[in-house]
């Protein structure tokens, strides 16, 4: 535990340096990996905790970054308004959605979360006076907490990985807590934990809820980031780009979520660069995975580090040889 | 074993930052840069561009989505017109970096990002979605980056969200829709039926026919907004077959534009009403797909294949012979964006390192186009040019637009 | 009242070209139990070798709907041989994740190769007319396409009911040990089946291109829509998936004459009211 704390200090101080040594290019991309890595995290309570696979988690990142746009341009740009009433208003469209989801299970899960995003979708898209529909909300002002304002891209990393830092921290206490534990017997069997005595599909509806208020959290931030907000985030391909996330970085853990956006951004960013068939390659890559590393890049450093531990247990052996 | 597990993920995760960390400035000092509003530093640091003899030019397009094909043809009359100067003005070398938007905002402000920060780019141009232009705005803005907006048509870019560093070459939504307005009132009757694509683009030009039209003395005697991307109008022709009008405004473009024209022969309301929209419902590289569905089709454009100038003969037969196909209203506005890029370096004598002086510049731009004469209006940062009206009829088997009216120097309101 | 009875005959129209190009799809979920998110892809590249055929090689529409049929069944071979065998026992979320990077690369095999200009073909000349039905216009196409549908619904459901390979089907769908152990080998029934999917996503973009057209992500549009109409239907039931077409059709062109601004948003909500009421579909089974 006490080492956990210590690689939990180490990793943010490592990030609280970013600014000094990045680009700042670089390090935009890197606020812009840390927001979608929130999102993932949020996704990754439902599919990787709970098994619950979601195919509109847009819809709650969309709720999140509009909900934060439009209260910074017509209530007040402060932060902890903004950030709440988007986070409370995600949970509430979480709960209602929620409530719907918990009779299916399955492929029809999958498609009645799509289905209720599309919804979201479409009126968001259709409220042209509301939501600027296709032309996207732009002109939201700045964040601001009081007289400070979020105004310069430092700023503003700061603000991503602060967040970034708590809702990770929360988000394992969570996962080591009773009630993670219990989901984690959802996705394993859930008829087992049903008969133990547990009300499941409370526990999924909780998952739910909770997932779709850290959606919104990520959404909101995307608005501070990009001071803009445009109805293809909202879009099922967005929710179908976090799902792919969660998978290839590692679905059920901590990390993977994390690493599976810097991955897919990374790699957005730089083979568009080179070339216009990017959804080549990066198609290509989701293949390769899928195939040769089902558990992904979370999976591919647990076996590396199985062969070094190994390794590293042969050479002792042969040394205790050598003594003997 | 789990702790250490956990550490090695830490560590792969502190590689990738560094990795990152590729060269160029640190964000910190970047920020306090432009934060402490010393334009001596971003002179000196131009003034280094300049010596080195390149001016930097950034584009986003998209290449890749649905609006990849518009993209291309940017990007191929771009480079046509940079071709004829030999990618040279005042003995400076022009290098184009162009970056795909995917017609996503989000990614375009990304590699806007990019070419700000990483690229130094002197000028900005190109934005074919209006999310895309919006979304870019504010970043333009603040960092003063003089940005000609190539194709983005929504009306706001130059009202109220116009900036003292965007100004636009291509068109307006209002330009499109109005110039159809009266014109429709005189030749087509007094009661038109409006079908647009739902979207902000479709929405302001329907707006802005519906505005002149009436104000001509017509009656919008119905109208409706299928969805974009809309992939069957049966039900929408079935409704519109049933109601008493001379004509119908169709705003739609792309594989919409083609399944609308198609579908509006195959349910026999071509007999029936004179159908009128704007350019991209017959254009140059959607005529072939529509076939003879499009022949008796009015539309509004600032630009047609066949307008009969010189210039437009020059511009045709240059762009024909290095592309092997015909240039699309978008291959024009490539062209004029770069000769606009270009002619404002010329008078600037090569040196872009003032973002101010840079757009006085653009401002003052005018020139004889393959499309007439273009200027700018300095109130809206918006282009006053003409505009057209086209019918679409059958030559020697195929069809082809004729321009038949044409409407001088049009310019947007700007509010 | 003619109104709406035109209205009726789009509805139905359309439905059926939604059951066309579902069809294979639902067919391949119902016995691999495989989503296969490259569907629409498979039915792109249907639209677009039958628009190489008629415009650049044959000009012939016969010809393009039997060759681009076969040319999408050899892509599905060989997608199932060396992709998707090697990961049947990884689970169905694997298979989502693999066929939607499929989706992914055949969306750009097919801008390098067709570009990304919209096209369309033409359908031959006794087709291209219009007929009068209820007072109205009405394109011949639009009805040869019901006939086609309904064609395509008999033939499965005889296959399914009235053949050995539908028997074989039917036992490698409840009991797929249990086929294996009769000698029957279950890896061949399951490549033909894929590829009989491919066959008929071949087919529905040959028959779906002269109305819905040709253009850049044309797939992922398709589907999204194939796989409202495969769930409202009940996953795994052929049967399902024609009275979803049909009932998708109707409801969406009639929302499209009552509600013009809703019916995006309605042909979801209706997907949301099924899934409630039902939760496996109109006629589905449980799956996992």
């Amino acid at each position: 535990m006490k080492r956990t704390l210590l690689q939990f200090l180490v990793a943010i101080v490592a990030l609280a340096i970013a600014p000094f040594v990045l680009s700042l290019f670089h390090l935009n991309l890197l606020s812009e990996i840390l927001i979608l890595a929130i999102f993932a995290l949020s996704l990754n309570v439902l599919v990787g905790f709970t098994g619950l696979v979601s195919l509109g988690h847009a819809a709650f990142f969309g709720v999140g970054a509009y909900t934060a746009g439009l209260v910074a341009q017509n209530l007040s740009s402060n932060l902890l308004v903004t950030l709440g009433l988007a986070i409370i208003l995600s949970m509430v469209v979480a709960a209602v959605i929620g409530a719907f989801c918990m009779k299916v299970s399955g492929f029809y899960f999958l498609m009645l979360t799509l289905a209720f995003s599309q919804m979201i979708y479409s009126f968001i898209y259709q409220s042209t006076n509301l939501t600027g529909g296709s032309n996207g909300l732009s002109g939201i002002p700045r964040a601001s907490l009081g007289a400070f304002q979020f105004s310069n891209a430092v700023y503003i990393f700061y603000l991503v990985l602060g967040v970034f830092f708590i809702t990770y921290a929360c988000l394992r206490i969570i996962v080591k807590s009773p009630f993670g534990q219990v989901l984690v017997g959802i996705r394993e069997n859930e008829t087992r934990v049903k008969s133990m005595g547990y009300n499941t599909n409370l526990y999924k509806y909780t998952a739910f809820v909770l997932a779709g208020g850290l959606g919104g959290l990520a959404g909101s931030l995307y608005t501070y980031f990009n001071g803009f907000i445009a109805p293809s985030d909202v879009y099922w391909t967005m929710s179908g780009a976090v799902l792919i996330m969660v998978l290839i970085g590692g679905a059920g853990t901590m990390l993977g979520p994390v690493l599976g956006a810097a991955l897919i951004v990374s790699l957005e960013t730089i083979v568009s660069s080179y070339t216009d068939l990017w959804m080549l390659i990066v198609g290509a890559v989701f293949i390769i995975f899928v195939i040769f590393f089902p558990k992904g890049i979370v999976g591919i450093g647990q076996s590396l580090y199985q062969k070094f531990k190994s390794n590293k247990q042969q050479s002792y052996e042969r040394k205790q040889s050598r003594v003997a | 074993m789990n702790v250490n597990k956990k550490l090695f993920m830490f560590f792969s995760l502190i590689f990738l930052v560094t990795l990152l960390a590729a060269c160029g400035n640190s964000a910190i000092q970047s920020n306090s840069n432009s934060e402490s509003s010393n334009t001596e530093e971003s002179t000196e640091q131009q003034g280094e561009n300049a010596g080195e003899g390149t001016i930097k030019v950034g584009s986003i397009l998209p290449f890749s989505g649905v609006y990849a094909s518009l993209g291309k043809d940017l990007s191929d009359g771009m480079k046509l017109y940079f071709d004829s100067v030999d990618w040279e003005v005042e003995g400076k070398t022009i290098e184009l970096i162009e970056e795909d938007t995917e017609a996503d905002p989000q990614i375009a402000l990304r590699r806007v990002r990019k070419l700000m920060d990483q690229d130094n780019i002197d000028i900005l141009t190109g934005a074919v979605s209006t999310a895309v232009a919006y979304a870019i705005r504010d970043d333009v803005d603040t960092n003063k980056l003089p940005y000609l907006a190539s194709h983005a048509g929504g009306d706001d870019l130059t009202r109220g969200q116009r900036s003292d560093y965007i100004w636009r070459s291509s068109f307006s939504s209002w330009q499109i829709g109005h110039s159809m307005g009266e014109w429709a009132y005189e030749n087509v009757g007094e009661k038109m039926y409006v079908a647009a694509a739902d979207y902000a683009f479709g929405r302001e030009v329907s707006a802005a026919f519906k505005d002149a039209y009436t104000a001509a003395g017509g009656e919008i005697v119905g109208e409706v907004y299928p969805p974009l991307g809309n992939n069957d109008y049966a039900s929408y022709l079935t409704t519109i077959s049933g109601v008493e009008a001379d004509g119908v405004y169709g705003f739609f473009a792309g594989s919409d534009a083609v399944r609308f024209v198609q579908q509006y022969e195959q349910y026999g309301l071509k007999d029936k009403y004179t159908l009128v929209g704007s350019g991209w419902l017959v254009s140059e590289d959607l005529r072939e797909s529509i076939g003879d569905a499009a022949e008796g089709i009015f539309a509004s454009s600032f630009w047609d294949y066949s307008l009969d100038t010189v210039e437009n003969q020059e511009f045709v037969a240059a762009y024909e012979e290095a592309y092997n196909r015909r240039p699309t209203v978008e291959s024009l506005e490539g062209y004029d964006a770069a000769r606009v890029i270009v002619e404002a370096i010329s008078t600037l004598g090569g040196d872009v390192s003032d973002p101010d002086a840079t757009v006085e510049a653009i401002s003052n731009v005018t020139f004889t186009s393959p499309r007439g004469t273009i200027e700018f209006d300095k109130d809206t940062h918006h282009i006053i040019q003409n505009m057209y009206i086209t019918e679409t009829v059958i030559e020697d088997g195929r069809t082809e637009n004729n321009v038949i009216h044409t409407i001088d120097s049009v310019q947007d309101p700007g509010e | 009242m003619d109104i709406i009875g035109a209205q009726l005959v789009n509805g139905v129209s359309y439905g059926l070209l939604l059951f066309i190009i579902t069809c294979g799809l639902s067919l391949v979920f119902g016995i691999l139990g495989v989503l296969n998110l490259a569907h629409g892809s498979l039915y792109m590249f249907g639209a677009y070798l039958a628009y190489s055929l008629t415009v650049t090689y044959t000009q012939s529409f016969w010809i393009a709907l039997l060759v681009a049929p076969i040319v999408v069944a050899l892509i599905a071979l060989v997608v199932e041989r060396t992709l998707l065998r090697p990961t049947y026992h990884l689970g169905h979320l694997s298979q989502v994740l693999l066929t939607f990077g499929l989706a992914y690369v055949f969306h750009d095999i097919a801008k390098f190769v067709w570009g990304s200009n919209v096209l369309s073909i033409t359908v031959p000349p006794i087709f291209s007319g219009s007929t009068s039905i209820f007072g109205q216009t009405f394109p011949v196409y639009r009805l040869i396409v019901i006939i086609v549908g309904i064609a395509i619904a008999v033939m499965l459901w005889l296959i399914q009911d009235k053949t050995r390979w539908g028997a074989i089907i039917r036992a490698g769908l409840s009991d797929k040990e249990m086929i294996g152990a009769l000698g029957v080998n279950i890896k061949l029934v399951f490549t033909v089946v894929f590829v009989i999917g491919g066959v008929l996503a071949g087919f529905g973009g040959v028959v779906a291109a002269p109305i819905l057209g040709i253009y850049p992500s044309m797939e992922f549009q398709t589907l999204i829509l194939a796989l409202v109409v495969l769930v409202i239907g009940g996953l795994g039931s052929i049967a399902g998936t024609l009275v979803a077409s049909v009932l998708v059709g109707v409801v969406e062109t009639f929302s499209r004459f009552l509600f013009p601004e809703l019916s995006m948003f309605l042909i979801f909500g209706l997907m949301a009211i099924v899934l409630v009421f039902k939760p496996n579909g109109l006629l589905g089974k449980k799956v996992a």
